[in-house]
């Protein structure tokens, strides 16, 4: 996909490194390295230097949050972290599919789906507008209260995965009707009069152009969704964060949290590097379509 | 919040701290629990004579969390002088010279008590076992309450009835973070399902409530008190043997305020201060029984 005349897929990286020829690279660089070594050496000069090097960085100490020792009264924070992934990924899927009904249901225009219509913007409101801390406590500490058979035994990572859930899925939906907004009234009537329905111009037209603009945004949800789970450690699951936590307050040293700050980055990087990948695709394509 | 929490980590203290030598100043004395090492700099402990070492001049700076719980506090304020902890202050804070009206309390979470950089406070009481590992970071007053843990259930629930040590492995508890008493779980009782580990006792006594935890563990005053007059229809189990755990006062590295205090403290075990508080605040109950974790 590289038409001739346009700028090369490089672009993104000369925009990082400032204009490309060879003296801007001597210069940007130089300017990194004086900054990286100017806060470098603050860091370690600073008169509490040696202090926060061991509160928050010590080796020691870091490896043992990492593989942790129940016995001593911390736990893993890498085993944590799979908790994570596994709320995290279960979340995601949930939340790509509720929240596309809720968009779908937003963007309706039959009179008689008005309730659902009202329904949803609502719930939208009420999502978006509680912070996530009290929806998984209402619904971590609220459920379980409410002693229903089956509902309330479940274990705190499946309430918190419900409060993601419920949170996110508001924000996703705006995320959707962004991108159904986005594609041009013109499709849907030129889908119709080819004969499809309304159901197969939304499923075959619209929804296709839809979600390759949106790509980015989700992505960009769900890097924070990564780190969101943490909050669900405030139900008693034992996840990275929480691990680190007691780590911390058990031998009164926070190197845990850095070996999960490390960990959760070691997730959300590849994440954010992909989306870049694709941000970049998706204009070299377009610039492409419109050379053509 | 109750936060005794603790050590066991013998091994782990001997590793950090052996790599805090390079470059910082903690690096063998961490491992005696008793801070009185620092005291040698302490002139004469009279108002007067502390007043140097102070957080704010003029006053005595005692800092704990909120919600400060019972039975070591009373109706969540330090200030009032009642409850353990609050009474101990004050004893201390007199023994020391200061008027009570010459203490002020600051608010300190206990995450951030042992933050590296000064403290925004003379001392820390709340609950705070002592710990070599801990030591290597703070320093910690002697002793001025000796725990042991016990065990609080809702009545009429399997773990009030079974509780050998080979059963009480099989229930799912839960604890508050990085308390002594979850670390007793993970150590003692050694259970075959991770505990469940809540940010505040209140959400712990709440967990328990709706069953999602069969049991807690908790220092003994505080089941207590839990068992007696918070939640109805818990029960207080049992207790566990001593661990030789005990709360110590906790103050910024290497303070020399400590020196004084412990002498205080001493003075106020010598003359019988401290078992008047106990009985009169923490109401041991002797005939609970003790089991086996």
């Amino acid at each position: 996909m590289e038409a001739q005349g346009l700028p090369d897929l490089s672009a993104r990286r000369s925009r990082i490194l400032g204009d490309g020829d060879r003296r801007g690279l001597i210069l940007s660089t130089t300017s990194t390295v004086v900054v990286l070594a100017a806060l470098l050496a603050v860091f370690l000069l600073a008169p509490g230097s040696g202090q926060v090097r061991h509160t928050f960085f010590n080796p020691a100490d870091m490896w043992q949050a990492f593989v942790g020792n129940p016995k001593a009264g911390y736990y893993s924070v890498g085993e944590a972290l799979w908790l994570n992934i596994r709320m995290f990924v279960a979340a995601e899927i949930l939340i790509l599919i509720a929240a596309l009904i809720v968009a779908v249901i937003r963007q309706s225009t039959g009179p008689v789906l008005l309730p659902l219509r009202v329904v949803a913007t609502v719930y939208v409101d009420v999502a978006r507008g509680v912070p996530l801390i009290l929806v998984i406590f209402a619904i971590g500490f609220g459920v379980p209260a409410l002693q229903l058979r089956g509902i309330s035994t479940q274990s705190a990572a499946v309430y918190g995965v419900a409060a993601l859930v419920f949170s996110y899925s508001a924000y996703v939906s705006e995320v959707y009707r962004a991108g159904l907004n986005s594609v041009h009234r013109s499709q849907v009537a030129a889908a119709r009069s080819l004969g499809l329905s309304g159901w197969a111009s939304m499923r075959y037209v619209i929804l296709p152009q839809a979600v390759r603009t949106i790509i980015p945004p989700l992505l960009n949800d769900f890097i924070s969704l990564q780190k969101d789970t943490a909050l669900v450690g405030l139900l008693g699951a034992i996840e990275a964060n929480k691990a680190a936590e007691i780590y911390s307050d058990t031998v009164f040293n926070y190197s845990s949290y850095t070996v999960a700050a490390i960990l959760f980055l070691l997730l959300t990087i590849p994440l954010a590097r992909f989306t870049d990948h694709l941000i970049a695709r998706d204009r070299a394509r377009r610039l492409a379509g419109a050379g053509q | 919040m109750t936060m005794r929490r603790m050590l066991i980590a013998a091994a782990v203290a001997a590793l950090g701290t052996g790599l805090a030598a390079c470059g910082s100043t903690n690096a063998g004395s961490g491992v005696t629990s008793s801070g009185s090492t620092a005291s040698a700099a302490a002139a004469s402990c009279t108002y007067a004579g502390v007043q140097k070492e102070l957080y704010t001049k003029g006053a005595l700076t005692v800092g704990t969390d909120k919600p400060a719980y019972p039975p070591w506090f009373e109706d969540n304020n330090p200030a009032n002088g009642k409850g353990y902890e609050s009474a101990v202050a004050y004893a201390v804070a007199k023994q020391l010279g200061f008027k009570s009206s010459q203490v002020k309390w600051a608010y300190e979470p206990f995450n951030d008590s042992y933050a590296p950089g000064p403290k925004k406070f003379d001392f820390d009481i709340n609950e705070i076992s002592v710990s070599p590992a801990r030591a290597t970071a703070v320093t910690f007053s002697n002793s001025y309450y000796d725990v042991q843990q016990a065990l609080v259930a809702l009545k009429g629930t399997p773990i009030v009835t079974k509780h050998t040590p080979a059963e009480l492995k099989t229930y799912i508890f839960g604890d508050q973070v990085g308390t002594t008493s979850l670390a007793f779980i993970n150590s003692a009782i050694q259970p075959t399902q991770t505990p469940k580990v809540y940010e505040t006792l209140n959400d712990v006594k709440q967990a328990l409530q709706t069953h999602q935890i069969a049991a807690f563990v908790t220092d003994t005053p505080t089941a207590q008190y839990i068992s007696s007059s918070e939640i109805p229809h818990s029960v207080m189990v049992a207790q566990f043997p001593s661990t030789g755990e005990h709360y110590g006062l906790l103050f910024g590295k290497g303070d020399p305020l400590v020196g004084c205090v412990n002498k205080a403290l001493a003075t106020l075990k010598a003359n019988g201060t401290l078992s008047a508080l106990t009985t009169k605040y923490l109401q041991i109950y002797t005939s609970v029984p003790t089991i086996k974790p």
